[in-house]
């Protein structure tokens, strides 16, 4: 196993999951953009969002291999299909919890459940499942996740 | 700002007749997630939870036997008035009886980080007045519009309702030793001068409930209150009329669901617009129809959070449908709103009690006018646009042009055969227009600039051509119709570059055909529904705008005046009123009714001003 690899993965693994969204979204399936999801955390102006927002995904994608790193020395195996499973548990996380609930918490211009008047939300809460962004959003992201764990399994592995 | 009739004349509860009180009986209380009606006779007989468009957990409103409600009122009889704290949606009603007098408040307290708060919260607070006044209570919870079993129980003393993820709490203090019954927690007490009691009724949705002492339900409550005088405050409007415009907007905000931006288009379902009639709806979703409106309103009367929320709400949930739109969406943004029908019977016996609204589906051509046309004052008013915004509104362009040609179902979503409404081509004219003059200033793509303008003159032709009425030589309903539509006022109030003559000659004759006093009716002709309405009110603001726009002002403002007193006791409007009895129909309260009070207000405000009146 390689960190170097795992850092390539990651890399890589980011740039197909976003491609993968932003393709979605192309094809009316979701409303799902992660990167502008984390771009407003710090700035309204849509199209600085999104430019900050791309960084802030590639940095936590690389955070997030490195959490997979983590588990594949504890366990002291890496590969393609390790990863995958790996990506789906991500990916059902993010839906869940971490998109799902977590983040309308922390966002400053994120609706929650518990966003009241006189307060109005900019962006709307994604909902259980991120369904609120398109019915077909959780096939998409668990998808998504799958491949980009796949590819940080994988890369893992090679690096060795 | 003061609130609207905020001393009414005390009267008679109007006996409920098969459980049911008159509509105009009602008063609405919100928190920007849901809300509730609230009955003169104390009766909350309708609420959603958690959000405005969750099914109900009291929906007497729309079964009186199996709807469930929370009734508190005297024990003896008595006569109230009511009004709403200034500045604020916490109503108050006062009841007095022989014996003396009681005030109770009611709130849907708003969120804070004070102390540790339920997710939602109903508060009714009781407090004695004079004399010694016999009060009796009882919470009749019925979760799902009354399909899930409601289990009533008491845990750590406290009486509980629950049923699946969903449960709610009755902590009282002051108000009687709560009884838990098979199907209902009810209690009874004195309240003498000086003293108070509580009722508070918090609940949870998939988390454990909250139970608040009273010392914090107290002091929330405040906050609430502080919260909503904090927010009127703010507001902008010095005119006539003013307090009936800041009523509207108070209905306006309680209607923006805080957690998206969206503004629901009522907060009820299936209200009819004819009692015992089919024409039974739910409006507890956003209609793109209602956005040009919403966004004016929210922008003249310095609403700027609501207005940049409500924008980016829009364009986020018309994005997976795009570039067609659907003609309403859900509040969080969801595009799906499958219709059915509920085992209700019905406010008065007004069957089917529909939830979804199967018009989602329908061809709606004026949406892309109100949507470019609400992009233009967005656009106006940040002096910007995001670049992807702009790409999609090009989009949206190109599909007008595409599909002008199509009929559609109207504004009104009629349930007959497609036609070529006037409304709508006009409209469609409207979002050429504002798309052009987007182009110009460079905020879209300008690619397909000659060909909007020269869409745009094809559209006008056809309108000019088809869509007149021979004899009257005004707008008709529809191309080849000599039937009638106030809706064509629309095309007048957004700028539609016709005939100025012919639009004089529309106001005219809609004023003699379709006006009965300050009522008129949306259109002449079928529909597709079997059954009568009522006189549409926001009609009725549309033509006392028109009227001012076209110089008429005396008359804009004798009918606005006339429009204001139409109200209830305190300041809602309904969807429709019946002209014969004043009847309250249709769901409440209406969006677009109170958009349409803003609208006129200060369309005819600024032309008194531009007259040097």
């Amino acid at each position: 196993m390689s960190a170097w690899g795992t850092a390539a993965g990651a890399f890589v693994g980011t740039l197909v999951l976003t491609t993968a969204l932003r393709a979605a979204g192309e094809m009316r399936l979701t409303r799902m953009d992660l990167p502008f999801l984390l771009g407003t955390t710090v700035t309204a102006n849509r199209t600085r969002a999104k430019a900050v927002g791309y960084l802030m995904h590639f940095l936590n994608g690389e955070i997030f291999a490195f959490m997979y790193y983590a588990v594949f020395l504890a366990i002291g195996m890496a590969g393609w299909w390790l990863g995958a499973l790996f990506g789906l548990l991500h990916g059902l996380f993010a839906g869940t919890a971490l998109v799902g609930v977590l983040l309308p918490l922390v966002h400053p211009r994120m609706g929650s459940p518990l966003t009241s008047a006189p307060e109005a939300a900019l962006l709307e809460p994604p909902g259980f499942l991120m369904l609120n962004y398109g019915p077909t959003t959780p096939v998409v992201t668990v998808l998504a996740h799958i491949g980009y764990g796949a590819i940080v399994g994988g890369f893992t592995q090679l690096g060795a | 700002m003061r609130a609207v009739h905020e001393t009414g004349r005390r009267r008679p509860v109007v006996a409920r007749t098969g459980g049911y009180v008159p509509l105009r009986e009602y008063a609405v209380i919100g928190d920007g997630r849901t809300a509730a009606l609230v009955a003169r006779d104390g009766s909350v007989d309708w609420l959603g939870l958690p959000d405005m468009d969750s099914p109900a957990v009291f929906g007497a409103v729309l079964d009186a036997d199996r709807g469930g409600r929370f009734s508190l009122e005297p024990a003896v009889a008595y006569r109230s008035d009511r009004r709403y704290l200034p500045g604020t949606n916490v109503l108050e009603t006062t009841f007095v009886t022989s014996q003396g007098t009681a005030r109770v408040t009611d709130a849907l307290t708003l969120h804070d980080e004070v102390a540790l708060a339920p997710m939602r919260e109903l508060q009714r607070r009781v407090d004695g007045v004079s004399g010694a006044v016999p009060m009796r209570w009882s919470v009749r919870p019925r979760f799902g519009y009354g399909t899930r079993t409601t289990r009533l129980l008491r845990r750590a003393g406290v009486p509980m309702a629950t049923t699946g993820s969903d449960a709610l709490a009755i902590c009282s203090w002051g108000a009687g030793e709560p009884q838990c019954g098979v199907d209902a927690i009810s209690g009874s007490f004195l309240v003498t001068a000086g003293g108070s009691a509580l009722i508070a009724m918090p609940f949870a949705h998939q988390e454990p409930l909250v139970l608040p002492a009273r010392a914090e339900c107290d002091a929330r409550r405040e906050r609430t209150c502080a919260a909503w005088r904090h927010w009127a405050d703010d507001r902008i409007y010095t005119g006539r009329w003013s307090q009936a415009v800041m009523r509207s907007l108070l209905i306006l905000k309680l209607l923006v669901f805080a957690p998206s931006g969206a503004v629901a288009a009522a907060v009820t379902t299936s209200l009819p617009e004819h009692v015992g009639g089919e024409r039974n709806w739910d409006y507890r979703f956003s209609w793109v129809r209602d956005s040009a409106f919403t966004l004016a309103a929210f922008l003249q009367l310095g609403c700027p959070t609501e207005a940049h929320a409500y924008f980016w709400w829009l364009m986020h949930a018309s994005q997976l449908t795009h570039p067609r739109l659907q003609v309403l969406y859900r509040l969080d943004g969801r595009a799906a709103t499958t219709e059915k029908d509920l085992p209700w019977e019905g406010y008065c016996g007004s069957s089917p009690v529909r939830i979804g609204n199967a018009a989602a589906g329908q061809l709606q051509l004026d949406t892309y006018g109100e949507l470019m046309q609400t992009a233009w004052l967005y656009a106006r008013a940040t002096g910007r646009l995001d670049a992807d915004i702009g790409r999609r509104l090009a989009e949206l362009a190109d599909l007008v042009c595409a599909t002008w040609r199509e009929p559609d179902s109207g504004i009104w979503e009629v349930r007959s055969a497609p036609r070529h409404f006037t409304q709508s081509k006009m409209m469609c004219w409207v979002a050429l227009d504002r798309a052009a003059h987007l182009a110009e200033r460079s905020l879209i793509p300008d690619r397909h600039l000659a060909r909007w303008q020269s869409t745009r003159r094809e559209i006008a032709t056809f309108i000019e051509t088809r869509c007149v009425s021979p004899r009257r030589n005004c707008y008709a309903r529809a191309a080849g119709s000599e039937d009638l539509d106030a809706a064509v006022l629309l095309g007048h109030l957004y700028g539609y570059d016709g005939d100025v003559q012919r639009m004089r000659a529309t106001i005219t004759a809609l004023g003699q055909e379709l006006r009965h006093g300050p009522f008129v009716d949306r259109y002449s002709g079928e529909d597709g529904l079997s059954g009568a309405e009522g006189a549409f009110l926001t009609c009725s603001f549309w033509l006392a705008e028109s009227l001012a726009r076209t110089g008429q002002l005396a008359q804009a403002a004798a009918l606005m005046d006339d429009l204001v007193h139409l109200a209830n006791d305190v300041g809602l409007y309904s969807e429709e009123i019946d002209p014969a009895t004043g009847d309250f129909l249709g769901n409440l309260p209406q969006g677009l009714s109170h958009l349409a009070v803003i609208s006129a207000a200060c369309a005819i405000n600024g032309a008194y001003k531009e007259a040097g009146g």
